[in-house]
């Protein structure tokens, strides 16, 4: 048994050190075995092309030219890259909107909103994304009833032009009530006192909302921002649900996932799903750094 | 200004009662209220459609005499519960089952990775530590989904792909969930209590479990929630590893019907339909059940994410 | 345990956990690695027979695992395990068409997960011989009885120059479905030829009829049968040469067939619903479509859509329309084979049941099959039946056995699913007129050949 000793162990000796590292050790195994093998092992198949009619060939980096001069490839990028700059902002204004509404009434149907607004998160993605799906049918769905009550057909909205809106409901619908809360637990944490001194100079709610709260919790905002981007790019379990009610417009490489997905699983092109993968995955990282340093929070961040 | 610099170190809950009085005493605000309400039916109009369909039979989903958003005159939910569990000698309960077993495995063994690894990353000082957690924080902006299809293939290798592990293992991997451990503990655990412990002759372990744990269950509590949450909807991984339906989570099983419903080919006499549309109702009852049952505890946990 | 919440979900949870673990969690089926083995028994075999949908109904026998969405798969496997002590079946349904595809595709890649016997469209048979998916069952037919036993159209579709690969169950001849009802109410003549047709889709628009069918972009089984009915020779390609394609996407035939139907889609005189969505379906229970040009086993896949079959039926079929009056050139949509594939454990056993299981159908089994046995085409009960869903005719001897009989096979790719998911595409720009017929097989024709010669295959 170590004597009591005034000197500081923060510092830690040996020992403490190795019973840091036993502690981080369990995450480290499944880190390494579970992320950092399958970025080395999908680097390495990305190296090598397989032909149906011939063998396994090494071709070097000739699958990410191949990848970034594939139209698919290419659309699909673009086609999350638009929806993520439309959706992001219209989910964080419901967010947004929700939580300071939220933040001000303070009634039994404020507290049950919360809790409704917030319902849609626990709704896995893949059945909310069918749910919609069926709503949108103009036969399954409410809408089919509007149309007849005013004579019209209804529009089928995964068959045609409609079908970005369709997707962008569905998306907001299950994820808006997750931020919600976030920003809500956010303002809970703001010094009430500010508001009594905005009062006395005579602001009203509006104001209070704008150049108070919301500048608040800019740091949630941004770290929400950042997720929500980085999922939105990965784009993938919604549209796949919803493929057998479009008609054909969601496409084999509707998303970079989605065709990665079907490069892999339905032609069984390994080698370049993998470099699809990688090449989706180099595309997030430089949308995500292009964001933050854009926001100008980089540091606050980390 | 001092107000702003204070704002956030303050207490939370001084105030908040009054400021809710003051602001209640003016205008009823019926604009909010009003907002609120179209908020709550967006949001509740899917699940209330599902409840509505779950009752019909096939005739009446394709053409229900009260249109879609109300009971059509037959009442048809018992029988769509008897055919949803006996469809295909009762694989639904099979799914459920398999969705609880993944969730609950990959979520608390996630978790508990996660806890020790945020408590290590808080509370030691090893070399390695500052490359270790940006190495982290870096791979959090990886997209999982990514990783899906070259973790299939190492699975595929060691004859690990179509079994309960292939989906439970990867499961285990929430950088994000280390990451705010080690937020939380570096604030909520003060490095004086475990000296202290340390000093009366406790050791390493005795110290996590006695003295540092019980000061992380707010944390611990929203990290279970979210790798539970995250693991039971998860499609892309379970989707690409296993091939036998007995496997299958919930997500991949509805999906599986799904294919088989839209495909232009005969079911034989059922009409899947009503069996896709009374399992998502019994599948999304769970969740929420969860939630709203827990709800004390994660809309406090949640805050931790956001405040820093 | 804090709070009785948290014990009431734990409880819950233990419940659910229980259930999952009950039958425990095992390995699928034949694993392997694909080396053959003698006929073996249990032991080596250690398939989990509570995971198949049918019952095992003699447990010593050895047993092998079969992937099929068949609607009579129930119905065969338990009547092919009554006779049967020498092997079992243990079925279950992996999913239709292509989700079933990429499964089947995936386990042969990983080597393991593979059923002994699995159920294909003639159309993706060449995709899997390519990759060494399936065995040659000519060895294992050591009595002769396929070559008797089919058509010469569905030979050439499961042969490959004196291999076979798969042995047929049901095919899809493909013929008009129509609404009698409808047609008396509007006066009009069940077309012979595609013109009559086209006249009879606008004299039903000029009365304020119902539309006269459908055209979808996402059933590319479908589309393509319609090409190759007007001659389309799309591919021309044999296993055993491996590395040479034939290619002609955006041949004339096609091209026509396209603008033809596209005309219709322009003049508003067919729907463009997709026939994977329940919109169609319900168009179709729903009156609003007053003919479908179907395969034989839609019927099927409509009962179980609410349509209620007997003799006030208002559905009728005939044969399909042709181009030229007095043609009589068929074609085949969908239809099933089962083939024995690469990972199973005994290739002899999954061969006797793949050749077996729907050799000799009965009026029980048959269900809404339309048999490609010859057999079963010529037994009496089969001529003579009268189909409850067209209202008691005598659909086969009119229309279906003739139109099978007329079919001379076809020539598919190497990478079918490839192909048909770009051809969805394709559709999908002609059909809203964002390119023409033309312009779409042209970009259709450049996408295949410049993919197939990245797979390594010589495209001329």
């Amino acid at each position: 048994m170590a004597a009591p000793t005034l000197r500081r162990r923060r510092s830690g000796t040996g020992r403490r050190r190795a019973i840091g590292w036993l502690f981080v050790a369990p995450f480290g195994v499944v880190f390494l075995v579970f992320l950092v093998g399958p970025l080395v092992y999908a680097f390495y198949l990305s190296l090598y092309s397989q032909g149906l009619a011939t063998g396994t060939v090494f071709v070097g980096l000739g699958n990410y030219v191949q990848a970034f001069t594939d139209a698919k490839f290419l659309n699909g990028v673009l086609f999350v890259l638009v929806f993520s700059v439309v959706l992001i902002p219209i989910q964080m204004l419901v967010s947004l909107a929700a939580a300071l509404v939220l933040d001000v009434v303070t009634t039994r149907l404020a507290r049950f909103s919360r809790l409704m607004i917030f319902v849609p998160y626990a709704v896995p993605a893949v059945i909310g994304a069918l749910m919609w799906g069926f709503l949108y049918s103009p036969s399954f769905g409410p809408i089919g009833d509007f149309a007849r009550l005013f004579h019209t057909s209804a529009p089928s909205i995964l068959d045609s032009n409609l079908l970005f809106g369709g997707l962008l409901n569905v998306v907001t619908w299950q994820w808006a009530g997750y931020y919600m809360i976030i920003i809500y637990a956010a303002l809970q944490g703001i010094d009430p006192s500010l508001y009594e001194a905005a009062h006395i100079d005579g602001a009203n709610a509006w104001q209070i909302a704008l150049r108070i709260k919301i500048p608040m919790v800019g740091s949630a905002l941004v770290l929400i921002l950042v997720f929500a981007l980085i999922g939105t790019l990965q784009f993938f379990s919604e549209p796949k649900m919803l493929t057998p009610m479009s008609n054909g417009h969601i496409t084999p490489s509707f998303t970079p996932n989605i065709y990665a997905f079907n490069l892999a699983f339905s032609y069984s092109q390994f080698n370049y799903a993998s470099a699809i993968s990688f090449a989706l995955g180099i595309v997030i990282f430089i949308a995500v750094y292009v964001f933050l340093f854009v926001s100008r929070r980089r540091g606050r961040i980390l | 200004m001092t107000a702003i610099a204070n704002g956030r170190t303050a207490a939370r809950s001084s105030g908040r009662a009054a400021t809710g009085r003051r602001i209640a005493r003016r205008r009823p605000q019926v604009g909010a209220h009003v907002f609120l309400l179209v908020l709550v039916v967006y949001f509740l109009m899917p699940l209330w459609w599902v409840i509505v369909a779950s009752t019909k039979d096939a005739h009446g989903l394709f053409a229900g005499s009260a249109g879609t958003l109300w009971f059509d005159k037959n009442f048809h939910l018992i029988q769509n519960l008897q055919l949803l569990f006996t469809y295909d000698q009762g694989i639904y309960l099979r799914w459920l089952g398999n969705s609880a077993m993944y969730a609950l495995a990959g979520g608390l063994g996630a978790t508990i990775l996660a806890v020790l690894a945020g408590y290590g990353f808080a509370k030691y000082d090893f070399q390695g530590r500052s490359f270790s957690f940006a190495l982290l924080l870096g791979s959090v902006m990886v997209p999982l989904t990514a990783l899906v299809i070259p973790t299939f293939m190492m699975l595929s290798q060691v004859h690990l792909t179509d079994t309960v592990w292939a989906v439970i293992l990867p499961s285990l991997l929430n950088p994000f969930g280390v990451y705010l451990m080690r937020v939380y503990i570096a604030d909520a655990v003060p490095d004086e209590l475990l000296d202290a412990a340390r000093v009366d002759g406790a050791g390493e372990a005795r110290t996590f479990f006695r003295v540092a744990f019980p000061l992380m269950r707010p944390a611990v509590v929203t990290v279970l929630l979210l790798s539970i949450v995250g693991t039971w909807n998860n499609y892309f991984l379970p989707l690409a590893v296993l091939s036998s339906s007995k496997l299958f989570p919930i997500t991949v099983g509805l999906g599986l019907w799904e294919g088989l419903a839209s495909s232009n080919s005969g079911t034989g006499t059922v009409s899947l339909w009503t069996v896709i549309v009374t399992g998502s109702l019994v599948a999304v009852i769970p969740l929420i059940i969860a939630f709203l049952a827990l709800q004390r505890y994660w809309q406090g946990g949640l805050a931790i994410g956001s405040l820093k | 345990m804090r709070t009785p919440k948290i014990a009431a979900i734990a409880a819950t949870s233990a419940v659910l956990i229980a259930l999952a673990a009950c039958s425990g969690p095992s390995v699928g089926g034949s694993g392997g690695d694909g080396t053959a083995k003698a006929d073996t028994s249990t032991k080596s075999n250690p398939v989990d027979t509570s995971t198949c949908t049918n019952k095992i109904q003699d447990a010593k026998a050895p047993v092998v695992t079969m992937w099929s969405w068949s609607p009579t798969a129930q119905v065969a496997v338990d009547a092919f395990n009554a006779a049967h002590h020498d092997v079992q079946i243990c079925w279950t349904n992996a999913g239709a068409g292509a989700d079933e595809y990429n499964k089947f595709s995936t386990a042969i890649a990983a080597g393991k997960g593979a059923p002994d016997v699995v159920m294909l469209e003639t159309e993706v048979l060449t995709s899997f011989e390519i990759k060494n998916a399936l065995v040659d069952l000519a060895p294992y037919d050591t009595k002769g009885e396929l070559e008797k036993a089919f058509g010469a159209g569905t030979l050439k579709d499961i042969s490959q120059g004196g291999d076979v690969y798969a042995v047929p169950d049901d095919g899809g001849p493909v013929a008009l479905m129509y609404r009698k009802d409808i047609f008396d109410q509007y006066g009009l003549t069940v077309p012979k030829t595609w013109d009559e047709y086209a006249a009879d889709a606008q004299k039903l628009k000029d009365a304020g009829g119902p539309l006269i069918g459908d055209w979808p972009a996402d059933t590319p089984a479908f589309t393509q049968a319609m090409f190759n009915q007007k001659g389309a020779k799309t591919f021309d390609y044999r296993l055993a040469d491996k590395t040479k394609l034939g290619l002609d996407v955006d041949n004339a035939p096609s091209v026509q067939v396209l603008q033809y139907w596209q005309d219709l889609v322009d003049k508003k005189l067919v729907s463009t619903a997709g026939q994977s969505t329940t919109d169609f379906t319900s168009a179709l229970v729903g009156g609003q479509l007053a003919t479908m040009i179907a395969p034989s086993w839609e019927p099927g896949h409509l009962v179980s859509a609410g349509i209620k079959p007997g003799a006030d039926s208002p559905w009728r079929v005939a044969p399909l329309p042709q181009w030229k009056a007095g043609d009589d050139v068929q074609v085949n949509w969908g239809g099933s084979t089962y083939a024995v594939t690469s990972q199973a454990v005994s290739k002899k056993l999954a061969a006797e049941v793949a050749i077996g299981i729907f050799a000799h159908e009965t009026p029980t089994t048959i269900g809404a099959h339309f048999p490609l046995h010859l057999e079963a085409q010529k037994a009496s009960w089969f001529q003579g039946a009268n189909d409850p869903f067209f209202g008691n005719q005598a659909s086969n001897k009119e229309v279906w056995i003739p139109a099978a009989s007329g079919y001379k096979g076809a020539v598919y790719s190497p990478f079918q699913p490839y192909y048909e998911a770009q051809l969805i595409q394709a559709l999908g720009k002609v059909i809203p007129g964002d390119q023409t017929p033309k312009q779409a097989l042209g970009a259709l024709q450049k996408d295949i050949s410049s993919y197939a010669q990245k797979q390594g295959f010589q495209v001329k």
